[in-house]
């Protein structure tokens, strides 16, 4: 018998042990879906941030039996969360609604209904039907407002004016005298992220300072971000579309911002239009053409992790993505995926590193708009899922190329 | 199974024996003729393979994670986990390198149905899997299969996922190609020859991966010709060519026999190739340069053709082997 038992392992167990209550929770292998980890099992049962000894990774007995009490006692809010996510998915068949992946929408709100009525009783169906026409309402700016706001004569000009004021008194930043220590967080931010390495980081500006080449010519264009050979201010814009957009520096500002307001449950949170373009067009003129800090930052870690990608020396972050991306050849294979490459995905299989700083500077952005920050501890979790991301497009693009071929 | 750093057991030495599964920190594969439940293992992220490496190799996964050099893993024990990936995995397999064959008797597998029923098996073992959105992704190729039990199982899973399902089958690829055109009556045939085909390059179900390609080497009116015919799979369309010593050929033509085909004039000197480089290699040119045959590779397909004919009676079959046709 080892001493330390994966957390996964111990979850899993005491999951059972709560039997067919919570099965509108759980996959066909009976354990919790992964949604339920991470909207509630993590947030709102577990909550390894104020219990760091539930946090995964191997437990001692103690812990683990800790971790077990806590899901049992949990039992009943548990099984009547399930029973409000089968009371709220009836109540959508019904109202026909077919927006959006029901568990992001309701599980967390199924376990608030759950902690406040229990069970639900005769009068679900009403509370089922509230809940829905909350949640689906469809609050936030709109493309239409957007299209509407940055093409009204009224406005053009003093946007226009204020794109040129602002990229006017851009100054560019200047490299640091002491270099960061950015390759100190990027070592272990995998296992062990430094939470104080990240924020002086933060504080101490890395990821503005980290931008400064990119004023140099042909620099944004090497990192991918631009066709240009020098970063220009952007225009306005009249359209957009999704499947046709320019490189990030490229783009309009109704490009940059069309995006985000297409997601009819991510745009309620954003702000209004005026606010949102008046931000963004501040935003183009910044560092790495983002607003806050903390992006910059990512730029910085991910530009330096994804050197792993294109050879060199790697250890920690860059070491793990070097070995995801490797590990994609023989999967590719497997799967019977083509050698030869399309023209259209070629750029992108090539110059895999550039195609990695577009996707993860477009996750950062929506985050900003979002106003969602990312903590220490989140880091790698986008260094790599911005790479998967990479990865399966790609796969996904060779995909549609051949089908296409084979329509042809 | 020995250990290494980052891998456990034997990795299968063929791509076309391979079915894998794409876990969180790891990527799990079988040997589809090996035969062994326990998958091989290569992991790239030990802390997230932790999580659920216990399902796959139960007690072992210490031993695995711990740094030892030999595991046993158990015999006993609730396997259902692993067993729904090692379903998986077939699927991802036979999408990738079903032999579908007429000439050598193994059915087509209906992609509708594969795809429905790896949607279904992708959300039992969702918890493990790389991609967070692996169920959404599975779907979105999903239309609803002719088979009422997995119809009724995938329209579930689509509705907890907030996927809507079209019911339409997609259009068939029609034939793109000119009909008639190789009078392989005229002229005076001087060499024949096959070669069997690389399904490594031509996308799966696009030729016929049981039959040969044919050639020929015909004198027509003071000239040397080269015709190339290979018979086409369950699903053509991509474009072909074959390659023989030099020349490239497109097939791009159907002949009375309904075989892909093409003919292309080649110098005189063909004739005077050594017999081992009369050979002709049939490629997709979007899809894969040619490569030399490897001479190993012809025995390997007829084994895969071999285990693939007997899998519609297996009882550990998936539901798209067993309702091939």
């Amino acid at each position: 018998m080892s001493a330390t038992l994966p957390r996964g392992a111990v979850v899993a167990r005491a999951w059972t042990d709560l039997g067919d209550a919570v099965a509108p929770l759980s996959n066909g292998a009976g354990r919790p879906l992964t949604r339920t980890v991470k909207l509630i099992l993590d947030p709102l049962v577990l909550r390894p941030v104020q219990h760091p000894e539930f946090a995964a990774g191997p437990m001692a007995p103690e812990p683990a039996d800790a971790l077990r009490d806590r899901i049992h006692a949990a039992g009943p809010v548990l099984a009547a969360t399930a029973a409000w996510f089968v009371a709220l998915k009836k109540e959508r068949r019904r109202l026909r609604i077919t927006d959006g992946n029901p568990q992001d929408l309701y599980f967390q709100r199924c376990f608030e209904l759950a902690t406040e009525h229990g069970r639900p009783g005769a009068d679900s169906a009403a509370i089922a039907a509230a809940v829905l026409a909350e949640v689906h309402t469809s609050d936030g700016p709109t493309v239409t407002g957007l299209r509407g706001y940055l093409t009204d004569a009224a406005n053009v000009g003093e946007l226009t004016r204020l794109i040129d004021s602002v990229w006017a008194t851009f100054t560019a930043p200047r490299p640091a005298p002491v270099p960061f220590p950015t390759a100190d967080f990027l070592a272990t931010c995998a296992t062990a992220p430094d939470q104080g390495l990240f924020s002086a980081l933060v504080s101490g500006g890395a990821g503005t300072e980290g931008a400064a080449e990119l004023d140099r010519p042909r620099a944004a264009l090497a990192h991918g971000l631009t066709d240009r050979d020098l970063p220009a201010r952007p225009v306005l814009g009249r359209s957009a579309s999704k499947g046709n957009l320019p490189k990030p520096f490229d783009r309009s500002i109704m490009e940059r911002l069309f995006a985000p307001l297409t997601n009819t449950f991510l745009r309620a949170v954003l702000a209004e239009v005026p606010a949102l373009v008046r931000q963004e067009i501040t935003r183009s003129a910044g560092p790495w053409q983002l607003g806050d800090e903390v992006s910059r930052v990512l730029m910085v870690l991910g530009r330096e992790a994804s050197t792993g990608l294109v050879g060199g020396a790697a250890g920690g972050a860059a070491a793990r993505l070097r070995s995801r991306w490797e590990r994609e050849a023989y999967v590719h294979r497997a799967l019977r995926m083509p050698s030869a490459v399309p023209p259209e995905v070629r750029a992108d299989v090539h110059d895999v590193r550039a195609a990695y700083l577009r996707r993860l500077w477009v996750r950062v952005h929506g985050r900003e708009l979002r106003q969602e920050t990312v903590t220490a501890d989140q880091v790698w979790d986008v260094l790599d899922g911005v790479l998967r991301s990479v990865i399966l497009d790609q796969r996904d693009r060779l995909r549609s190329a051949l089908e296409r071929e084979a329509m042809a | 199974m020995r250990v290494s750093r980052d891998a456990v057991g034997d990795w299968p030495e063929w791509p076309e024996n391979t079915a894998l599964v794409e876990a969180a920190g790891a990527v799990l594969a079988w040997d589809v003729l090996g035969g062994d439940p326990v998958p091989a293992a290569r992991i790239d992220d030990p802390e997230r393979a932790a999580e659920w490496l216990w399902e796959i190799y139960g007690a072992a996964a210490d031993g695995v994670l711990g740094g030892a050099t030999d595991v046993t893993v158990p015999a006993e024990g609730d396997w259902r986990v692993r067993d729904a990936c090692r379903a998986l995995a077939q699927l991802n397999w036979v999408e990738a390198w079903w032999p579908a064959s007429v000439p050598a008797g193994v059915p087509a597998v209906d992609v509708v149905v594969l795809r429905a029923e790896r949607a279904v098996l992708t959300s039992t073992v969702e918890h493990l899997l790389d991609d967070p959105d692996a169920v959404t992704r599975a779907l979105a190729s999903v239309v609803l299969p002719p088979v009422p039990a997995l119809a009724e199982q995938v329209s579930a899973l689509a509705e907890d996922y907030g996927v809507s399902l079209s019911a339409a089958v997609p259009a068939r690829a029609g034939y793109a190609l000119a009909a008639g055109g190789i009078g392989s009556s005229a002229g005076t045939t001087v060499l024949t020859g096959s070669s069997t085909v690389d399904w490594a390059l031509v996308p799966a179900g696009v030729v016929d991966a049981g039959a040969p390609a044919d050639w020929a080497v015909v004198r027509r009116q003071g000239t040397t010709v080269l015709e190339v015919s290979v018979a086409p799979g369950p699903r053509p369309g991509p474009r072909l060519a074959a390659r023989f010593a030099d020349v490239d050929v497109s097939l791009s033509e159907v002949d009375a026999l309904g075989r892909l085909t093409g003919s292309a004039p080649v110098p005189p000197s063909v004739l005077l190739l050594p017999p081992d480089r009369r050979a002709v290699t049939v490629y997709a040119p979007d899809f894969a340069a040619p490569t030399a045959p490897d001479p190993g590779a012809e025995a390997r397909r007829a084994a895969l053709i071999a285990y693939a004919r007997t899998r519609s009676g297996a009882s550990d079959a998936t539901l798209t082997e067993r309702t091939a046709q």
